[in-house]
């Protein structure tokens, strides 16, 4: 199935735009995904160093299955 | 989150109460100089339905911890330089949870807010800072 991920802070200078739509086995993992977004990011990949999957309501850990809803790739956070 | 002009002084107010002998804010503002590079202006991105759920969390994690009301507002968008970025607002019985309870948040949004930001230089390309990689915090 075909799920969007969101992207943020420096993924935005991927090239990829604001989010990239990758094909993915049912119940996919937060691993799994992390996998074929390695692959989509092909020469861009470095930039994954760091980043976790999200829903809208918590980051995921690597064994979780992907959520329904809005999914977003989070590279390490810097506010304040 | 906002990307609205923040308002520290109407945070206080909302923390105030004629039971507290304490409020304390803190204000992080946008500096000139970064790493020995002259800053024009700080883009800020954030996930928004995220980072505004770990904002509230944060805030009632210190009420939890210490008898406080804790208000907090963060900006996005594109600052200029001295323009307030993030602001909290603590109010207490007494002054130690008041500044206590300001810095747990500060530290709390910088370790766990989906929110990033991009320094724009006088010379030369801007860059996204480096910061903490985030991890699922429930448990």
């Amino acid at each position: 199935m075909k799920r969007k991920i969101e992207l943020y802070g420096r993924l935005r200078d991927a090239g990829l735009g604001s989010s990239v739509s990758v094909e993915l086995p049912k119940a996919a993992t937060a691993r799994q995904t992390l996998s074929v977004l390695k692959s989509a990011f092909g020469a861009k990949a470095p930039l994954l160093a760091g980043c976790v999957l999200a829903s809208d309501d918590e980051v995921l850990s690597s064994s979780d299955a992907l959520p329904p809803g809005r999914l977003a790739l989070l590279p390490p956070v810097c506010g304040g | 989150m906002t990307a609205s002009r923040l308002d520290p002084a109407a945070l206080c107010r909302a923390v105030s109460s004629p039971k507290h002998g304490a409020v304390a804010s803190f204000v992080g503002t946008v500096r000139a100089v970064h790493a020995g590079r002259r800053v024009k202006a700080v883009s800020y991105d954030c996930f928004t339905p995220l980072a505004e759920k770990e904002l509230a969390r944060i805030a009632a994690a210190a009420e939890k911890r210490w008898p406080v009301r804790v208000a907090v507002a963060h900006r996005t968008g594109r600052l200029a330089v001295g323009a307030a970025s993030v602001a909290i607002a603590a109010g207490s019985g007494h002054r130690a949870e008041a500044f206590a309870a300001c810095r747990f948040v500060i530290e709390e949004i910088k370790r766990r807010v989906p929110v990033w930001k991009k320094e724009h230089y006088l010379k030369g390309d801007g860059r996204w800072l480096a910061g903490c990689a985030l991890h699922r915090t429930r448990p």
